[in-house]
């Protein structure tokens, strides 16, 4: 009965087990293998050792991608934080329309990232684009959205925290509905003011919920592609050149394989770093 | 992400293998060859009638023709093909520039074996520029199909607004028309801005229709490398940088990261830098805007015929090919004088070939499309790109080295042009 059960148990989980060793194994282990390698895709591998990684060490442009991901994750996290958190609790609030306004959050999430980054292009563009439209409408000056080096990073962020607050507004709004109703009733007893409950139940309750929401926003956040792939292309001067735009221009803008093994593997190891820090100091807080 | 792009060429390569399922049935005996041009709807259109004419001739051996696979690029899925060794057995939508990549991973079929190649290469392009399409064994892989010289276009509604006689030959003259576009009145009902509109993208590709144009037009038809050495760290890059640095600088250009606009549609712009697909767009999308065409402006404004780039594509055969032999016939069905025609006719792009504007096939055409024929008069003139499996990161250096001393002015030209040949020069010993 139990040889029984492991079978099915094995056949009902190996449609995952394949996806999982096709996509996800075999190219961390083909990625492992390259990183020794100089390899254009269509050539011959050649063995390098450590070069690779010499290069990168002396590669000033993959240290400015780290540093512009590192500032884009300073502004995205704590605003998508704030601002998802803000959102999940005025819709758990008993409000007017207060389904639409959970599907009109959400709705950013699921339409296509390359879309989202095209429109947010044209809205952003300096001379002819909607906003500074609007500011000027009002007697203010036009803003380089995209085209200085000041602007253009804190502009991708924002629109990056546009597209993304709605998942994380749910997930903050699951965790603000466990939280139980007899501890603000308590509260409200002994006279706690909104403020008090909100930082004394709220925070502590749904603290686990805040932990999964700043390690997926800097996973997330360090994954940044498609806006400055479609939005800047990286500049203005390098600017918004974030860690995986450098990668894949290596990997497959100019075909050094072994090269954007190694970034990627790099990448890999700062980001578990960065989460490894988060959860002690959050723990710790907590 | 790094999987997510993985997990895509993957998925590429999938594609591909369902494109290109022919093994099974060429197993089975069934004799055919696989076409791929590229994928947009003109050239797909040109392709079938092409293809229907072969297999109405060579019932025996029939073509069969699927546009390139949809992807970031068609270089990137070619390269894709190559690796899952599902390339077709042709493609016409090669770019030059990625040739000593295929040629070094051993995919490309060596034409000069073929019989009747050196003629009909001969045929096409003249002996001084023959040598341009060779690799750098000295072999020949492929065979030149089109050109789309790069060019710029004016907008006639204002020339008598501005007071433009001839069309600017210098970068002055070509500026100070520009600094009257900025002194026209803001409310003067007119929607014109700017004197023209470049993407200030640093991708790679953006720098071959501003900075290498007019490197070629200004230095006479020089390219980026001489004998695999840098060849522009010269005070003509050096001038070219400072022409669209004035610009940036003076406010003639806008700085403005478009999206879907068409500022000379829209005629906020005077001028734009196009090559002869914007012919047929215009036509579609701007029916009664009135424009003419023009040579780059080069530094002094000398006299004679203006060089540009060419931004052309080739044709070769895969060397996965079973039926080599079959497929150089198609090759050469494919670059007939009457499928050169048909290209024009379809596409409004032009085929690489000795005297274009002579030949009665295409004479009359060019009569019926006068804007075409300013295109076809600079085929000539008009020049490729080096040879070196390092191109696109030999542009990718400009592109940063003119993001950083033209739009954003943060270094000088001098010291932009003097950066790049420095990166360039390192990038080519490191990997040596």
């Amino acid at each position: 009965m139990n040889r029984k059960l492991s079978l099915m148990g094995y056949l009902m989980s190996a449609p995952y087990i394949i996806y999982f060793i096709i996509f996800s194994a075999f190219p961390i282990f083909f990625s492992f293998f390259l990183i020794f390698h100089r390899w254009n895709i269509v050539g011959p591998m050649k063995w390098v050792g450590l070069a690779n990684f010499n290069m990168m060490f002396s590669d000033p442009l993959f240290w400015t991608s780290i540093y512009n991901t590192i500032i884009f994750l300073l502004i995205h996290i704590p605003l998508q934080v704030v601002v998802a958190l803000v959102l999940a609790e005025v819709l758990n609030q008993k409000i007017k329309a207060r389904a639409f306004f959970r599907a009109a959050f959400f709705m950013p999430v699921v339409v296509s990232g390359v879309v989202v980054t095209i429109l947010w292009k044209q809205l952003y563009s300096t001379d002819t684009g909607l906003l500074n439209n609007l500011l000027m409408a009002i007697g203010f000056g036009k803003v380089e959205w995209l085209t200085s080096t000041a602007m253009a990073m804190p502009s991708i962020a924002l629109m990056a925290t546009w597209k993304n607050v709605g998942l994380y507004m749910i997930l903050f709004l699951a965790g603000l509905q466990s939280v139980p109703a007899y501890m603000y009733e308590a509260a409200d007893i002994d006279g706690a003011t909104t403020l008090q409950k909100f930082r004394y139940i709220t925070i502590p309750a749904i603290n686990p919920v805040i932990i999964m929401v700043l390690i997926l926003s800097t996973i997330g956040g360090f994954s940044l592609f498609i806006e400055p792939y479609v939005m800047t292309g990286g500049g203005p001067l390098n600017s918004t050149l974030s860690t995986v735009l450098y990668i894949y221009r290596q990997g497959f803008s100019f075909y050094k394989m072994g090269y954007a093994a190694t970034l990627g593997f790099m990448l890999a190891a700062i980001i578990f770093v960065v989460v490894l820090i988060q959860r002690k100091l959050i723990e710790q807080d907590d | 992400m790094r999987y997510k792009v993985l997990l895509s060429f993957f998925l590429i390569a999938i594609q591909l293998q369902f494109v290109s399922c022919s093994g099974n049935e060429r197993e089975r005996g069934e004799k055919y060859l696989t076409y791929w041009p590229a994928a947009n709807q003109q050239e797909i259109d040109l392709a079938k009638k092409i293809v229907e004419k072969w297999n109405v001739i060579h019932p025996e051996f029939p073509v069969r023709m699927e546009p390139i696979p949809s992807g970031q690029s068609s270089e990137e899925v070619l390269l894709a093909a190559i690796a899952g060794k599902t390339t077709p057995d042709i493609c016409s939508n090669i770019w030059p520039g990625v040739m000593e990549q295929y040629v070094e991973a051993g995919a490309v079929v060596n034409l000069d074996t073929m019989p009747g190649f050196d003629s009909l290469l001969t045929a096409r392009i003249p002996e001084t520029v023959v040598k341009g399409y060779s690799s750098s064994d000295g072999k020949y892989y492929q065979l030149p199909w089109k050109s789309n010289p790069v060019l710029f276009i004016y907008n006639r509604r204002y020339f008598d607004v501005l007071g433009i006689d001839s069309l600017p030959k210098s970068y002055s003259e070509f500026y100070e028309i520009a600094q009257r576009i900025k002194e026209m009145p803001i409310d003067d009902g007119l929607p014109l801005q700017w004197i023209h509109y470049r993407n200030i993208l640093p991708i790679w590709w953006q720098r071959l229709f501003d900075f290498y144009p007019f490197y070629i037009a200004a230095s006479g038809g020089k390219t980026l490398l001489k004998d695999g050495k840098v060849d522009f760290d010269n005070d003509t890059a050096v001038k070219v940088f400072e022409f669209f640095a004035e610009g940036y600088e003076k406010g003639y250009v806008s700085k403005s990261l478009l999206q879907m606009e068409d500022l000379f549609i829209k005629e906020k712009v005077l001028a734009d830098i196009v090559g002869p697909w914007r012919v047929s767009h215009l036509a579609k999308f701007a029916p009664d805007l009135k424009y003419t065409y023009g040579p780059l402006p080069r530094p002094g404004g000398s006299e004679g015929p203006g060089l540009s780039y060419a931004d052309p594509k080739s044709i070769v055969i895969f060397n996965n090919t079973p039926y080599p032999k079959m497929a150089w016939e198609f090759v050469k069905f494919l670059v007939s004088e009457e499928n050169d025609r048909m290209l024009l006719d379809m596409t409004a792009q032009l085929p690489i070939r000795s005297g274009l504007l002579e030949k009665a096939t295409f004479k009359e055409y060019f009569e019926a499309n006068p804007g075409l024929k300013v295109f076809a008069e600079q085929v000539p003139y008009a020049i490729g790109v080096d040879r070196t499996i390092y191109l696109q990161e030999i542009f990718d250096i400009i592109s940063q080295e003119f993001d950083a001393a033209c739009v954003h002015r943060v270094k000088t030209p001098k010291e932009g042009i003097s950066d790049a040949a420095k990166r360039v020069r390192l990038l080519l010993e490191r990997d040596r």
